[in-house]
């Protein structure tokens, strides 16, 4: 490195890395924590609902599973079909991994505390929501195998479907808030969380995140009764568990992107006194948590649906519907000459 | 700015390697993965150059839907690229002479002296500093005003564009039981269900 | 505050592209049963769209909106009226052909509606995005018709090679832009001429921005060097769709030709002279001898679209208002003959089938003697026989060519208008001297009687009155020099 400037090596380049550093393990590692326990909370919360106990053998009420799980998984062999094309069958899951995590950069737990606030954090998200399909299919052509990429086509065919209508309830909500950045737009629901005002777009936008992070009803891509674990089926060992891993992550993020876009972010649902003396990442946690439990909740209620149904679902029913809020929220708000920062 | 400079080398640099892999690369799905990873870098150039809503953009619709589609369809189609690039050869030496005219006129672009255009001219409409307005706000300002003509003619283009890519492709297939909604939601017990009350050994 | 642009000078566009819309939700809506009534609608929406441009144009003489993106001068309402009348007298020949081949589907006047727009779009450009556009517009709605009939080999073919070489084409014009662009700092037309008026040098990098914009149109236009396209796309596409490509988009191309060569560039008209002659010497040629050897009709008039452009570029070549006079008079008898011609065509129908040779016209005089006169009347005219109007429309484009003292280009032209007049009269031999086939499927559609006689009166009666239409080219003309 050379040291041409006048700040020093130090202090102009290595200590800001080395806290970059550490910011991002301060995010990632309780994140992986959090993923490990969320396995153990759907288990046990879809246990309760059908009236079964759930793993409570590991530990005290089962709490050690999540680590037995992936001790087992870490020891298990890596097996990599002979017929596989190898360096993209191994880079499909570090890449749904990767993204699942990067996400994170942008989210605001709390006002300030935020790892990048850049001006278009809404984008940025966007964009690697809609990059985890890349996972998906790479791992299917790259397992060289019927049901994989079956498993594949269903996934691209879905998220493509369920982004352009996710697009349109993001362009309503920036229409309300008049800024790209996150922060902003939860600074901006102070007076209302936006899920009141926009609740239908809160729906659609609930239910396409749904299909975004291939949750029930719309896990198509690896249905187990039609194609036994779709995409997942060559995978095993520790490639299987950065999947597992980088599916649940994304629904955390997409639970915190809801969160910042409807459901005021880290505000406390009222500005008064007791509310106020909790922080607000414990606000943030607290929603992103009953987004989880919706996700859970949901998976026990529901049976999978049809693939001609769900494409339909997206593009005859979601699309044509936000395009029309589209067009109402933006004429209420000019009607009303409710534009921010105008 | 020392790291700006090596990270622009690496995006940029990443940014050639990655084309020159999308032609060269014998598996046309590692040659659309490779065009991805050239989409990525050339976002992040933008990124440098402070362009990040265009950055952002070229990911979510480049990326995220164009690549992903082009993906989709090389994996359907499997096109076999060796059988297609056998007269290659033959065609080398009229698309060389033809490239090499490109690079020398190219050349001379460079060599050219510059035209000494009137300051009034430079940038009709100019870019604001970017502590005042972000980018985003900026392209928002002249798109949906002085750029609307533009803007509303490309949405003719794309409205043609999908009627065209309709006519061509649907078909009406006949003999295919399609799902009705509305019949089924209209059906009603009555006219579904029958109830039969069925004697022991009788039979229906 | 941002106010409303001036939408007055943009309302044709503004109609055809609401109408194209509507026609196309009323298409959807209620099916192929109504793409008779669509054909008419279009016809009606194309009518009052050439009414708009007649209401716009003469109050405004040279107006200028949406951030000097769009022109509406005279030059541009003229243009626009021709496109107009092409694409609804196109619309009109459609009908039973549709009927008879049974592809009538209601996209079909939609996509011709919207390419219509396009083509105005392109005429009123100033500026080189708002050229790109409307060209893109145009041909990407032409792209489609030329492949209409997908269950056809030949029509698939046509509309794929009209898009892959078009699409090359666009590539190449945006190329030229981008260096244009680079090297007076405007896309817009009026800024690119004051900024090369104002630089004391014209830079290597324009001329060869200029000469890249010229082979993206010339491939429009369907001229030599970039021809290859035309008598294989003219073959395979639907016959009314042939007759339209010859007439409508020829026109828009050949108005945006001379609008972007007269307008901005008109101080470098001593490069981009030379670069037109070649053109337009080549093409006059081409279509004159490539001609002689086709058997089948369609090829045969494609090879004449492509001598025609030749002789229109003739006027361009010029550079002089009377040049582009000339350009719009050739444009206006190109037009009455082309639709004439192709009425004609699409009559040599056998047993439920189009036939398409030329030997099937063989003893049409005495099987039936009306339409075998009006195709000689329209081969004569289109070989340049005096009285007709084929004559006047070359005599008008000679002129200004000798004026501006460009002999060569003029002889040149004039050998090959007798070399060409060999095809045109052979055709007229083969009708009137050769065996008499099976006869035609008779009756004649009253659509297609219509527009060849109002065709075959206008190519018989031109000379005898004129004056309104080149006054009209004149006052046209004027308005495209500053």
């Amino acid at each position: 490195m050379v040291d041409g400037s006048s700040i020093g090596f130090w202090a102009g380049y290595a200590w800001p890395v080395i806290l970059i550093v550490l910011k991002v393990l301060a995010i990632v590692v309780p994140l992986l924590l959090l993923v490990a326990y969320m396995t153990l909370a759907e288990r046990k919360i879809m246990a309760a609902m059908q009236m079964r106990l759930g793993p409570n053998v590991v530990g005290p009420l089962g709490i050690w599973q999540a680590f037995a799980d992936g001790l087992k998984m870490i020891c298990k062999e890596t097996i990599i079909p002979t017929g596989s094309n190898k360096v993209v069958f191994l880079a499909a899951p570090l890449i749904t991994f990767v993204l699942a995590t990067l996400g994170w950069a942008v989210v605001p737990f709390d006002a300030g505390l935020v790892l990048a606030d850049i001006n278009v954090g809404v984008l940025f998200l966007f964009a690697i929501s809609s990059l985890g399909v890349y996972g998906i299919i790479m791992a299917g052509w790259a397992s060289n195998s019927r049901y994989p990429f079956l498993g594949a086509l269903r996934s691209a065919a879905q998220m493509v479907s369920y982004e352009v209508s996710m697009g349109f309830v993001i362009i309503t909500v920036l229409l309300a808030v008049g800024s790209l950045n996150l922060s902003d737009i939860v600074e901006s629901q102070r007076n209302i969380w936006f899920f009141i005002p926009l609740f239908p777009m809160f729906i659609i936008f609930f239910i396409s995140t749904l299909a975004e992070t291939n949750r029930h009803p719309f896990d198509l891509p690896e249905a187990e009764s039609e194609l036994v674990a779709g995409y997942q089926v060559e995978y095993s060992a520790m490639t299987f568990g950065l999947f597992f891993v980088g599916e649940y992550a994304n629904m955390f993020l997409m639970s915190a992107f809801t969160t910042v876009l409807f459901l005021g972010g880290w505000l406390p649902p009222f500005d008064i006194e007791p509310f106020t003396w909790i922080p607000g990442y414990i606000w943030f946690f607290l929603k992103v948590a009953f987004l989880l439990f919706v996700f859970v909740w949901i998976r026990a209620t529901l049976p999978r649906y049809r693939y001609d149904q769900l494409m339909r679902l997206g593009w005859k029913v979601f699309l044509p519907f936000s395009l029309l809020w589209v067009v109402i929220t933006a004429g209420a708000l000019i009607i009303f000459d409710w534009l921010p920062g105008a | 700015m020392i790291v700006q400079t090596i990270v622009f080398y690496i995006f940029a640099g990443v940014t050639i390697g990655a084309a020159v892999m999308v032609v060269a690369a014998r598996n046309p799905v590692h040659s659309v993965l490779f065009l991805i990873l050239a989409f990525f870098n050339s976002a992040g150039l933008f990124v440098l150059m402070g362009a990040e809503f265009v950055a952002m953009i070229l990911i979510i619709v480049y990326v995220g839907a164009v690549a992903v589609l082009f993906l989709f369809v090389v994996m359907m189609l499997d096109i076999n690229f060796v059988e297609l690039r056998q007269g290659f050869l033959q065609y080398l030496p009229i698309g060389g002479v033809i490239g090499l005219i490109l690079m020398i006129e190219l050349i001379m672009l460079l060599g050219a002296e510059t035209v000494a255009i009137p300051k009034t001219l430079l940038a009709t409409v100019p870019i604001p500093p970017i502590e005042d307005r972000t980018n985003t706000a900026a392209i928002g300002d002249v798109l949906y005003t002085k750029y609307i003509y533009a803007f509303q003619a490309a949405g003719m283009v794309l409205f043609t564009a999908m009627v065209g890519a309709i006519v061509l492709t649907l078909r009406e297939r006949s003999g295919v039981r399609k799902q009705r909604i509305s019949n089924q939601v209209s059906r009603r017990r009555a006219e579904s269900v029958e109830l039969k009350k069925v004697e022991p050994r009788d039979g229906l | 505050m941002y106010s409303l642009p001036d939408l007055v000078p943009a309302l044709p566009e503004l109609w055809l592209a609401v109408a194209g819309m509507a026609l196309l939700m009323v298409g959807v809506f209620s099916g192929n049963r109504s793409t008779h009534l669509l054909i008419w609608l279009s016809v009606v929406a194309i009518g009052s769209a050439l009414i708009l441009v007649l209401y716009v144009s003469p109050q405004s003489s040279n107006s200028i909106t949406f951030s000097d993106m769009f022109i509406a001068d005279r030059f541009a309402g003229f243009s626009k009226c021709l496109v107009l009348i092409g694409s609804a007298l196109a619309l009109v020949l459609s009908i039973g052909y549709l009927k008879t081949e049974r592809i009538e589907r209601f996209e079909y006047p939609v996509l011709l509606v919207l390419a219509t727009l396009g083509m105005l779009m392109m005429v009123s450009a100033n500026d080189l995005i708002a050229l790109y556009l409307g060209l893109e517009l145009q041909s990407l709605a032409l792209y489609v018709l030329a492949a209409f009939r997908r269950e056809s080999l030949r029509s698939t073919e046509a509309g794929l090679k009209y898009f892959v070489l078009g699409a090359l084409s666009s590539g190449m014009l945006l190329y030229g832009c981008s260096l244009i662009y680079g090297f007076t700092g405007s896309t817009n037309f009026t800024a690119i001429a004051s900024s090369i008026v104002a630089s004391p040098t014209v830079g290597v990098g324009l001329i060869i921005g200029l000469v890249f914009v010229i082979s993206g149109l010339a491939f429009k236009v369907s001229a030599v060097p970039f021809h290859m396209w035309t008598p294989d796309v003219y073959e395979g596409a639907p016959t009314p769709i042939t007759a339209f490509f010859a007439i409508a988009p020829k026109i828009a191309a050949l108005a945006l030709f001379l609008r972007i060569l007269v307008g901005p560039f008109l101080e470098l008209a001593g490069d981009w002279q030379q670069v037109i002659i070649v053109i337009s010497v080549a093409s006059m040629l081409l279509g004159s001898l490539a001609a002689i050897w086709q058997t089948n009709i369609k090829r045969l008039m494609a090879y004449s679209s492509i001598g025609h452009m030749g002789y229109a570029l003739i006027g361009l070549s010029a550079g002089t208002v009377e040049g582009v006079r000339g350009v719009l008079v050739y444009l206006v008898i190109y037009l009455a003959m082309n639709v004439g011609a192709f009425s004609v065509v699409l009559c040599m129908r056998r047993d439920g089938e189009s036939v398409e040779n030329i030997e099937d016209l063989s003893g049409l005089s005495q099987t039936n003697p009306m339409l075998a006169l009006a195709m000689g009347v329209f081969m004569f005219s289109l070989a340049g026989v005096p009285p007709l109007a084929g004559f006047f429309a070359k005599f008008y484009v000679f002129m200004a060519a000798i004026n501006s003292g460009l002999y060569v280009v003029a002889i040149i032209g004039v050998l090959a208008s007798v070399i060409g007049a060999f095809y045109y009269v052979r055709i007229v031999k083969i009708m009137y001297f050769d065996e008499p086939r099976e006869t035609f499927e008779k009756p004649i559609r009253r659509e297609l009687s219509v527009t060849m006689a109002v065709a075959g009166v206008f190519s018989l009666f031109f000379f005898l009155y004129p004056g309104p239409i080149i006054n009209q080219a004149q006052y046209a003309a004027l308005s495209l020099f500053p």
